[in-house]
């Protein structure tokens, strides 16, 4: 007995931990809660108990932020680590998660459908299909009386209203649900073949409990949603973070809003583009316009346009030449004329009539008048004749005319 | 729809006109397009009412078409 070694308990209970710890680890458990108390400490204790057995278990503070503490007679599912108190040698689960039993199945069952979809393919990316920029029709199913069309109607109204909406009534809350939602979709789809394209769908609901939104994990809704023709935008309310639907569907919207917001642009925003739109013609045209300017000026320079210019040099040279000519013809014209006028000065010197009085001829007037007599007959007997001298004058009186014979 | 299509057209205008070597009648061709179906798209937008209609299937393939009023 002596030999065999004898623990303190501290060393006891530690070693107890160990091995606990080491085997079990972190489980998952199902079980009501009783007797819950929180400490001064902000820690939560409560106990865990089934049918036959229950455990001790302790939600420490900074795990519960958010978290409303579990009440007493719930069933739990709860997700903690096993181990061991060692100063009171109790063992015990630290919890970190806390769920509503059922939810925890439905949770459970949603994780298991994910993983098996997932597999499959149907959310794989190469399936999405992409939405037209501007969608001009689209299907919407969901209740005609939830806020989800609400919601949709009041944001696209807002934002784009020139679109056209249509409306497959759905039942999208209860065991009805899925059934209502894959049928309305089949209609979406016979209604876009008959009456033209819906450029897509939007298959949603408001927001709910995971049991309300149950419809949108189905398997069944699932797989249509994946075969249809039409894209698909998921658009339901925000109580958990995605719904099997989400996964599958083309586009996620996180709540109908959204949904809405994705589908249409802001008009607000186009009116921004088109402004923009509007500046760039202006500007194009403008620049245009200055590049052609530009051209032509370079054109004026360039082989293309020589010969013209040319030309008009030619042209300019030759008006040049006329002009000189002209003004060389304008001045010989007056040259001669000023020379004929000294000519004619000259002339007109030489045949001043005084001129040859000084060698000795004389011009005679009849007395009074100041034209000279070129013809004796123009006289007549007894009349005053005056001679005109190189010096000096002469009064006489005509005494005989005669004639020449020949003249 | 025709918003859709005058902001693709506006959209190839827009590239069109950045061609340098486009004859300028057609640029003034274009600018004018350009400018009529802005306005055109800015007016329609405006006029634009959000058209809602409840489809129901009355028969396989046979849809009636309601006007839909929120309740």
């Amino acid at each position: 007995m002596l030999e065999e070694k004898v623990y303190s308990i501290s060393e006891l209970n530690r070693k107890a931990r160990g091995i606990l710890e080491g085997a079990v680890g972190s489980v998952w458990v199902k079980g009501e809660v009783s007797n819950p108390k929180r400490a001064a400490s902000g820690h939560l204790y409560f106990t865990i108990k089934d049918e036959k057995a229950e455990i001790s278990a302790v939600r420490f503070k900074d795990s519960l932020i958010g978290a409303a503490p579990p009440e007493a007679g719930t069933e739990i599912l709860a997700y903690g680590r096993l181990t061991l108190y060692e100063k009171r040698g109790r063992y015990q689960l630290i919890v970190s998660i806390i769920q509503p039993a059922g939810l925890g199945a439905l949770m459970l069952a949603f994780e298991q459908l994910k993983d098996k979809l997932n597999r499959e393919g149907l959310f794989a990316a190469e399936h999405k299909r992409p939405f037209p920029p501007h969608p001009g029709k689209i299907g919407v199913i969901t209740s005609p009386t939830g806020a989800a069309i609400r919601d949709i109607i009041s944001v696209l109204t807002r934002r784009w209203p020139a679109l056209e909406v249509y409306l497959f009534p759905a039942t999208v809350q209860g065991e009805a649900a899925p059934a209502g939602l894959i049928f309305a979709l089949s209609q979406a789809e016979r209604f876009s073949q008959s009456h033209g394209p819906l450029d897509l769908i939007v298959i949603g609901r408001g927001g709910g409990s995971l049991e309300d939104l149950a419809a949108f994990n189905d398997e069944r809704l699932a797989r249509a949603i994946f075969s249809s023709d039409i894209p698909i935008l998921s658009a339901v309310g925000h109580a958990i973070d995605f719904t099997i639907a989400d996964f599958v569907a083309d586009q996620r919207a996180p709540t109908p809003s959204a949904a809405a917001e994705l589908i249409a642009p802001d008009r607000r925003e186009l009116a921004t583009t088109i402004s923009t739109i509007f500046r760039q013609l202006i500007n194009r045209a403008k620049l245009l316009l200055e590049q052609r300017e530009q051209r032509l000026a370079r054109g004026l320079k360039s082989y293309g346009l020589i010969l013209p210019r040319r030309r008009l040099e030619a042209l300019s040279q030759e008006l040049d030449l006329r002009l000189t000519e002209l003004l060389r013809s304008i001045k010989d014209v007056w040259g001669k004329r000023r020379q004929q006028h000294s000519h004619l000065k000259e002339l007109i010197h030489r045949s001043d009539p005084y001129l040859p009085l000084r060698h000795g001829y004389s011009l005679t007037f009849r007395a009074g008048s100041g034209v000279p007599l070129r013809a004796a007959s123009l006289l007549s007997v007894g009349e005053k004749i005056e001679s005109r001298l190189a010096a000096g004058k002469i009064l006489s009186q005509v005494k005989e005319v005669k004639q020449d014979e020949d003249r | 729809m025709k918003i859709d299509e005058s902001l693709k057209r506006l959209e190839e205008i827009t590239k069109r006109m950045e061609d340098e070597q486009l004859p300028l009648e057609e640029a003034i061709e274009l600018f004018e397009e350009g400018i009529n179906l802005a306005r055109g798209t800015q007016e329609e937008l405006r006029r634009a009412r959000l058209k809602i209609d409840k489809v129901i299937e009355k028969a396989k393939g046979e849809f009636s078409i309601e006007d839909f009023d929120l309740p």
